[in-house]
């Protein structure tokens, strides 16, 4: 395992990018990795409309802010969201940028996760960022696991 | 010289679209357009089908990628490669832009006044604005129905105030397309004018956007041009100082995508908008053809022009299309 922590976010941490490089001592087939975070939503309702109704001060014109607040169920539930990208030794190799809140990707010479790119899996150091887009709940939990593999071991988590 | 149907926005599984490039590619060609811009969020591995869906669906589809940060979604259109979209704060937005521009690339404001977080972090722009002129377009039309919407409203004042502060910035449309349900909803259609159509047409279609070469509409195609004595002028152009009159040709052209829209009332207005505020509205109806209403136009104090069409659309009186601005120096 090249990667395998598990850690929280917590609202403070929204709209920050937490990096995590690891090193490919020898090229390899392919690299796996496993992203999951819980909680997807925020379950108490009226802390959801409490953030809703600061945020529309700041979104809302004045005269639209009763409409607004009129329709404030169709952005509920609230929810969390961290998507990942992944930089190899020689530079950007996609993004995974969906509401998934398990992930299991793979990348390799021949075919990658739908967001990622194939191509060589060369040695060097390479980079997993998440980018923290919203903690919404008082925190948030989530693993991290990133392995070198062989081509046959395709989709299977360690 | 040829007017496009494009739609520039729009997202498939590569990203948190529910479609593949070859079902965006086929939906889009079946509503009439002859081309589509992959701006999937942060990537741009869905490319690598690029040839393969132009083929089969017989449309051309353009490379993009929407910059999906932490501080506002910015469409960027016609680049060759990827540009770092992790190191945006909401002082450098300029420097993101530049690198875009330098990979042949445009830049946009995706839907500036969508709600933000927590519903939906950097939705709403919030970047600080140091030169306007910097960004190429902003997308005034977001969603299906965009007209009518008020986030939308917001965001095509946004480009007017920019024409009035002399800016010289495109507004286009864009769907924001991640799902391949029919709507019912009237779509809205970003017309591209390309020069010359021997370029790549990515190439051919960021200049268009470079240039204000758009014009918008969820029904008929509206154009227009100046003509002096001595030179006709197109949307985008420049008409130079000296020039005291010009006649303003604004056409309609009700024969575009047949089929694919409606306009259930007939009765259109058609209105000849400036800094200066409205300098003509006359009324029109919509038939199966072109129609052209000609202008003369005093030019003192005119900064810009744009021609807008105004109808009743599902029982609610809204604008139908607008052109980009021809601007006076
Ligand atoms: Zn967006
Ligand atoms: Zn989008």
């Amino acid at each position: 395992m090249l990667i395998d922590i598990r850690a929280n976010a917590t609202p403070e941490d929204s709209r920050t990018h937490v990096r995590f490089p690891f090193k490919l001592d020898e090229p390899a087939c392919a690299v796996g990795i496993h992203f999951e975070y819980s909680p997807k939503c925020l379950d108490d309702d009226s802390r959801a409309r409490e953030l809703l109704e600061q945020s529309f001060e700041k979104y809302v014109l004045p005269e639209q802010l009763a409409l607004a607040k009129e329709r404030l169920d169709r952005h509920l539930p609230l929810k969390n969201l961290i998507t990942l990208s992944v930089d190899d030794p020689a530079g950007y190799r996609g993004a995974c940028h969906r509401h998934d809140p398990v992930q299991s990707l793979w990348i390799s010479e021949h075919d990658a996760s739908p967001g990622l790119m194939k191509g060589k899996i060369a040695a060097g150091e390479w980079t997993i960022t998440l980018s923290v887009h919203a903690v919404v709940t008082e925190r948030c939990a989530y693993r991290l696991q990133v392995w070198a593999a062989d081509e046959v071991e395709k989709g299977e988590q360690p | 010289m040829r007017w496009t149907a494009c739609e520039l926005h729009a997202h498939t599984l590569h990203s948190d679209g529910k479609m593949t490039l070859l079902e965006l590619a086929s939906a889009a060609a079946k509503l009439g357009f002859e081309c589509v811009a992959l701006t999937d969020h942060n990537t741009m591995s869905g490319l690598a089908d690029k040839e393969a869906a132009e083929r089969q669906a017989g449309i051309a589809i353009l490379p993009g990628m929407e910059w999906t940060t932490f501080h506002g979604h910015m469409v960027t259109v016609g680049l060759a490669e990827y540009v770092d979209w992790r190191e945006a704060n909401t002082g450098n937005i300029h420097d993101g832009v530049s690198a875009v521009h330098a990979r042949g690339g445009v830049a946009g404001l995706a839907h500036p006044f969508r709600i933000g977080s927590p519903a939906c972090t950097g939705c709403y722009w919030e970047y600080e604005m140091e030169d306007w002129n910097d960004f190429d377009y902003i997308e005034a039309w977001s969603g299906t129905f965009a007209p009518i919407k008020t986030d939308n409203a917001r965001a095509f004042s946004l480009w007017t105030d920019k024409l009035n502060e002399g800016y010289r910035l495109a507004a286009t449309s864009g769907r924001d397309w991640h799902d391949a349900a029919e709507t019912e909803e009237p779509i809205s259609v970003t017309y591209l004018r390309l020069e010359d159509e021997s370029r790549p047409i990515g190439e051919e279609a960021a200049e268009a956007l470079r240039r204000g070469r758009v014009s918008v509409t969820i029904g008929p195609l509206v154009t227009l041009e100046a003509q002096t004595p001595a030179a006709s002028y197109r949307i985008g152009d420049v008409i130079p100082v000296g020039e005291r009159t010009v006649t303003a040709r604004i056409g309609i052209d009700f024969s575009v995508r047949q089929g694919l829209w409606t306009l259930a009332d007939p009765a259109c207005r058609i209105r000849l908008s400036s800094n200066k505020g409205v300098l003509e509205e006359s009324a029109v109806q919509a038939t199966e053809g072109t129609q052209e209403a000609r202008i003369t136009v005093q030019t003192e104090g005119l900064s810009w022009m744009r021609a807008e069409l105004w109808g009743i659309v599902r029982g609610v009186t809204t604008m139908i299309a607008f052109t980009n601005a021809i601007y006076f120096d």
